[in-house]
């Protein structure tokens, strides 16, 4: 066995672990391939044998770049595994926007760039024009893309690895999960794949049962099932048609995709511990106790104020317009069962309101939500009691708090930092947007709705988002969304060193021209 | 006398061109239903756009979805009536265009609070047609020139790969 990591540069191993994942990727292509032959849609299949092969180059270029990586068995730092994941996403999203491009849906390569990088954070925003007469191959894709991004991209490539790869946990983290269900990695990331696959088996199931009761036709029934599930499941708010979930005019589709995507907030610790018959954890865990106060709270003051101002006739309206898009919104899918734009004429600066709360709020950590998330919000309010509690105490007096996720863990002020320090990123990243959304004339409640959507990863429009919105603002809620779904510390490592190889290469300049 | 003709011709032309446009303007677009719901609320309006994906019956009425190029809307329409449209739009079809005149709901009571339309009568305006995949020639070239690159490409990348992985 040899270790010669000195031998291998930074730049080598974060090209090679790139390369994996671009070529893992390159290989997913051949489902909508196999949809495409199926369906006899020949254009679409043509598009992903061009973005396959494109992929694979792309992919061979990078990990042969880094190929010393493997020959040396190099390790991987905590830097190089965020900047892994940063790079690979930035670099997927381009690749996997050619078929887009190739299939005559989309104006530009920045909308097919919006749209998967809104597939990958599992937002769920569109700029794909006719999506009604879409490919089946295409619609396979953009849910796939969904799907697989809610449970990330690199860990659909470490479930793959064949070995487990030393310092596989820091290209874990990297991507913005850190929850060990299993005491290694590779454990880890097939138990998330594992629980996803029997839900989703699950989910499609009731689905197409539910679409054949509807009137759909046995083959559209099940196509319409998956891709729902795809999306619900993933928090991410895709439709294969135009009208979202209206399409289907069913309160029984709703209530199921509704289910769907609850569980799809939840953390994948705790599927896992409730799978392991610790049911407790339930009620006890901080943040599902955090979810089902704000959404309680976020559903019945929505309820009240739009009652007030008779915007629904009665409860079962209630009950499918508001709660269902204010859950839709809190659980950051983006399933929406109003018109974007009756967010605007008819819910009122009230409901707009709170539904930039929620959105803002997001699902659980570790989970294919988006948001702040309810561990951060509860930490940050557990936080807020300790320390006047402390206030209120006697200066000699010495308590250990506590809070419950998963197990009990202690409270102290590093952690209601951390969580301080994130919830103030989303709120920069939220008002910038907001601001930039002002700038280009919007209204200031339609801007911070719509920036709200793109920083929580939720997919919920009130008609800004459209192909004719100013290119800065499809640049910037990339980057929102991006910024996002990896929680900032994967993007900002991605700048260091990229800006840090900038200097290099100044200084080095610099020196030879001296 | 021909100036006072040509006078009465034009007249007659701008008469008949003002009419059309009042026609035209009867008919509603989706987009325009959704931005006055409250104005069109519980009103006759008519709607033209094409039939999407397909019909759900759910017994003596069914659901057509219609798309007009602003946006797309839900007709609750009599069964009997929605199975004249033989043609629904998705990656292969053209649907039939549809003209559907009926009452706008902005929270339908029997639906939920959905925003729709009850069809009072439908009309098929144009068949829908099947559309036929034409391939373009630059896209034949470039898979016939990448695929093969890069399947030998990876095929020797996965070889190497191997023998790598059993040294190590």
């Amino acid at each position: 066995m040899k270790f010669r990591t000195n031998a291998v540069s930074s730049f080598e191993i974060i090209s090679y672990y790139t390369g994996y994942v671009v070529l893992c990727t390159a290989l997913l292509m051949t489902i909508p391939i196999i949809t495409a032959l199926v369906f006899a849609e020949w254009n679409a299949m043509l598009d992903f044998l061009i973005s396959m092969a494109i992929a694979t180059l792309v992919g061979i270029a990078l990990a042969g770049i880094g190929w010393r990586t493997k020959q040396n068995r190099a390790n991987i730092q905590w830097k190089h595994g965020f900047v892994i994941a940063a790079l690979s996403w930035f670099v997927l999203m381009i690749l996997c926007a050619i078929p887009y491009c190739l299939s005559g849906h989309i104006s530009s390569m920045l909308d097919a760039c919006f749209d998967v990088m809104s597939g990958f954070t599992t937002t769920g925003l569109v700029l794909t024009q006719d999506l009604d007469h879409l490919s089946t191959a295409l619609n396979m894709w953009r849910h796939m893309l969904t799907f697989i991004g809610g449970q990330g991209m690199v860990v659909l490539a470490l479930t793959i690895m064949i070995r487990e790869t030393s310092g596989a946990y820091r290209l874990y983290v990297g991507e913005a999960k850190d929850i060990e269900l299993v005491p290694n990695v590779k454990g880890t990331t097939r138990i998330i794949w594992r629980i996803s696959m029997i839900y989703l088996a699950v989910g499609t199931a009731a689905l197409w049962i539910d679409g054949l009761i509807i009137g759909l036709k046995p083959v559209s029934a099940f196509l319409h099932a998956l891709f729902m599930f795809e999306s619900a499941w993933s928090t991410g708010g895709f439709a294969p048609m135009t009208q979202n979930i209206m399409y289907y005019h069913s309160l029984s589709f709703e209530t199921i995709t509704m289910i769907i995507f609850i569980l799809g907030s939840f953390n994948f610790g705790l599927h896992y511990a409730i799978w392991q018959g610790k049911r407790k954890e339930l009620v006890k865990n901080i943040e599902t106790q955090s979810f089902f106060i704000t959404s309680f709270i976020a559903c019945m003051l929505t309820v009240y104020g739009l009652s007030r101002a008779n915007v629904y006739p009665d409860t079962v309206s209630a009950f499918r317009r508001i709660v269902y898009n204010v859950i839709s919104a809190h659980t950051t899918t983006g399933f929406g069962t109003v018109y974007a734009r009756q967010f605007a004429l008819e819910w009122g600066d009230f409901g707009i309101l709170i539904m930039v709360i929620v959105m803002l709020i997001g699902g659980s950590a570790c989970s294919t939500a988006g948001g702040f998330k309810g561990l951060r919000v509860g930490i940050v309010f557990k936080g807020l009691i300790m320390d006047i509690k402390k206030l209120l105490c006697s200066e000699r007096s010495r308590k250990a708090y506590k809070f419950h996720h998963i197990k009990d863990q202690l409270l102290d002020d590093s952690v209601v930092k951390s969580s301080s320090l994130i919830i103030i990123c989303y709120m920069v990243l939220f008002g910038i947007g907001t601001m930039i959304g002002t700038f280009y004339g919007y209204p200031l409640s339609s801007s911070a709705f719509e920036a709200a959507s793109v920083t929580g990863n939720v997919g919920l429009s009130i008609g800004i988002t459209s192909p004719a919105m100013p290119a800065v603002m499809k640049i910037y809620y990339i980057i929102a969304m991006y910024m996002g779904r990896l929680e900032f510390l994967s993007v900002f490592a991605l700048i260091g060193y990229v800006a840090g190889g900038i200097k290099k290469l100044c200084v080095k300049s610099l020196k030879f021209s001296s | 006398m021909r100036k006072i003709i040509k006078i009465f011709v034009l007249m007659f032309l701008l008469v008949i061109s003002f009419s059309l446009n009042v026609f035209a303007a009867q008919r509603t677009d989706i987009n325009s239903l959704i931005e006055h719901a409250k104005a069109l609320d519980n009103k006759e309006v008519t709607v033209q756009g094409e039939a999407i994906g397909e019909m759900m019956n759910r017994g003596e009425y069914s659901w057509v979805n219609i798309n007009d190029g602003t946006n797309a809307m839900g007709i609750w329409i009599k069964t009997a009536e929605a199975e004249q449209i033989t043609s629904f739009g998705d990656y292969k079809h053209k649907g039939d265009t549809v003209k559907i005149t009926g009452i706008f709901h902005r929270a339908c009571v029997e639906h939920g609070g959905e925003a729709d339309i009850h069809s009072e009568t439908c009309e098929i305006t144009v068949k829908g047609i099947t559309i036929s995949e034409r391939i373009p020639s630059g896209k034949l070239i470039a898979t016939v020139l990448l695929v093969p690159v890069a399947a030998i490409l990876f095929f020797l990348y996965y070889k190497k790969s191997r023998k790598v992985t059993a040294e190590l």
